[in-house]
């Protein structure tokens, strides 16, 4: 357990911001920490839509339960929220 | 006794390179501080400053400019500027003060090392009138806001704004360290006074002129319109220095300083001069956005200079006019949701009527950059404000040291351009950036930026009230919106009008 600083990319937002995970969290848990800094902030909240995590460039998502410190991403990668429509 | 006119002694008595005896032409000047690309000091001597002036002509005309602009601000002292300004136009005032006057002492520095050490006779002419004037441009902008000092603690701090930890501090100091405070000789001339001066701030000196005029602080105006006429003289000291360079097959390394020096003028002027020109200028004293003062200015003109002389256009010259259409909207909404960050007050200036201004200047404005002031309106009219402020740092850019940004909303076109160097990952706002990083890593390498030097421990506690420590900005200077809000209310007044229909 311990502290994972990370890149936030999150989609509709204007800039990248600083924000500090655990590398407990599942992405979920990450999605929501970014989400905290962009979402009813600058971007507008979609209640009906989940927002997944993927590395920049990546088309595939991170599994939602997957927790951030066993997927080799590294402090300060930069990570892209979007969101998608519920499974 | 019949004084000879100037033209018939001027080239003999600046005819001052010798030969020197008792010391090797190495040790005399430096390549370190030379700055001549091996060039020959018998091929400098080609260098023609297309400006020519002597002494005594120097002195008085600078006197007779002194007088003038003194004698302005003495007659206009008892105006009440504070009181009748637009908000947004003493917020232009303060972002100018304290990110410049300091920096023109060090544009001071940079011309006495051109002066000590430009290996052609000419330009360490010109540059010894460029290092006085240099002298002269800090001691007015220090010397002209003073008088508010006692009445707004933002102008006070402006005072010490360069001196500080605060960002925009960082990044203008990071980047005037870059362009000519830390160059040789040669590469001041290029990057400097070609790239800086004659590309941007000749023109950027007109245009704040001209708004100052128009918004009636004729203190300003005639403050800013008397440093103007020296910078289009000593801003031609670069131009004969790269025709030498490039008569002698170096434009290669001349033409890359051009580069470096451009982009990272573009980023400065994006940051200062965009959110004046497109936000905080009360709309009824706009004459042209900043994209098309930009194009006129930068496109139309600047790059018939470059051509002229025989430069090719940067590698980046279309990304960067495509920058012209968003990064300082970027730029103005960072600097806006960070406002306790800085040492003036922003203006949102997207009221209803300013954003249709907006809209028409920049087509698909209100689906992209409006989609953010939407939810930042929305949380003002329900007097959330806490919302509209920061709880984290944004990413910041290892070249410009200015947040990571580019177009949000339906454009969302924002990433990193991040570099693995020595094991150390950089983050870059665009691949111009990193472009100069890696024209030169070592130069770069070792610099922290503010969010490198948070995730270092260096900013305690760790939070945003750490990072206000850190940037030594206590209430009363921290900035907040510059008409407290007075522009969402319009927009509730609209919402209430609509719903009555």
């Amino acid at each position: 357990m311990s502290m994972l600083p990370i890149i936030s990319n999150f989609q509709g937002d204007f800039v990248l911001q600083l924000v500090a995970v655990d590398s407990e969290n599942t992405m979920d848990q990450v999605a929501a920490a970014a989400a905290h800094h962009s979402v009813g902030r600058r971007v507008a909240p979609q209640p009906d839509k989940v927002i997944r995590v993927r590395r920049q460039d990546a088309q595939a998502f991170f599994p939602q339960d997957a927790r951030i410190g066993d997927l080799g991403v590294q402090p300060m990668e930069c990570l892209e929220f979007i969101f998608t429509d519920a499974a | 006794m019949a004084i000879l006119e100037r033209s018939k002694w001027y080239d003999l008595a600046r005819a001052t390179n010798w030969t020197p005896r008792y010391v090797a032409e190495s040790e005399l000047f430096p390549e370190t501080m030379s700055g001549s690309l091996g060039v020959e000091r018998s091929k400098w001597e080609a260098y023609d400053e297309p400006y020519k002036t002597s002494y005594p002509e120097y002195v008085r005309i600078q006197r007779e400019k002194d007088a003038a602009a003194y004698s302005v601000k003495a007659a206009l002292e008892r105006t009440k500027l504070l009181e009748n300004a637009a908000p947004g136009w003493l917020s232009i005032l303060k972002a100018h003060y304290g990110a410049i006057a300091l920096g023109e002492y060090a544009a001071m520095s940079a011309e006495a090392r051109m002066t000590r050490f430009g290996p052609a006779p000419g330009m360490r002419n010109m540059a010894t009138f460029g290092m006085l004037d240099e002298n002269r441009h800090a001691q007015l902008q220090l010397y002209f806001p003073h008088e508010h000092c006692k009445s707004d603690r933002q102008f006070d701090w402006a005072h010490k704004a360069y001196h500080s930890n605060e960002w925009a501090a960082i990044a203008a100091r990071h980047t005037f360290d870059d362009l000519f405070l830390a160059r040789d000789a040669i590469s001041i001339a290029i990057m400097l006074t070609f790239a800086f001066e004659t590309g941007f701030t000749n023109m950027q000196f007109l245009g704040l002129s001209a708004d100052a005029a128009e918004v009636g602080d004729y203190t300003f105006s005639s403050l800013i319109s008397s440093i103007q006429t020296d910078e289009s003289r000593h801003a031609q000291i670069g131009g004969p220095a790269l025709q030498v360079l490039l008569a002698n097959g170096h434009k290669e390394e001349a033409q890359k300083r051009v580069y470096m020096g451009i982009a990272r003028a573009w980023r400065i002027f994006g940051v200062l001069t965009g959110p004046a020109m497109d936000y905080y200028t009360p709309l009824s004293h706009r004459k042209q956005s900043f994209k098309e003062f930009m194009q006129e200015w930068i496109v139309g003109q600047f790059e018939r200079s470059l051509i002229d002389l025989g430069l090719d256009l940067p590698w980046y010259w279309d990304k960067m006019i495509e920058e012209f259409d968003y990064q300082h909207h970027a730029y103005h909404l960072g600097v806006w949701f960070w406002r306790p960050t800085v040492w003036w007050n922003p203006a949102a200036g997207v009221s209803p009527d300013e954003r249709d201004w907006l809209e028409e200047k920049y087509p698909g404005w209100n689906d992209t950059f409006g989609k953010c002031w939407d939810v930042i309106t929305e949380n003002v009219l329900k007097g959330n404000i806490d919302a509209t402020k920061p709880e984290t740092l944004p990413i910041v850019c290892n070249m410009s040291q200015l947040p990571i940004c580019a177009v949000p909303g339906n454009g969302w076109n924002v990433r990193d351009y991040p570099l693995v160097h020595e094991g150390r990952t950089y983050h870059f706002n665009s691949e111009i950036d990193r472009w100069i990083f890696q024209q030169d890593p070592s130069r770069y390498r070792d610099h922290m930026t503010v969010v490198d030097r948070f995730l270092a421990g260096m900013i305690q506690p760790p939070d945003l009230s750490g990072a206000l420590k850190y940037m030594n900005l206590a209430p009363g200077e921290m900035g907040d919106d510059a008409d407290n809000y007075a522009w969402a209310e319009a927009w509730r007044n609209i919402a209430a009008t609509r719903r009555a229909a």
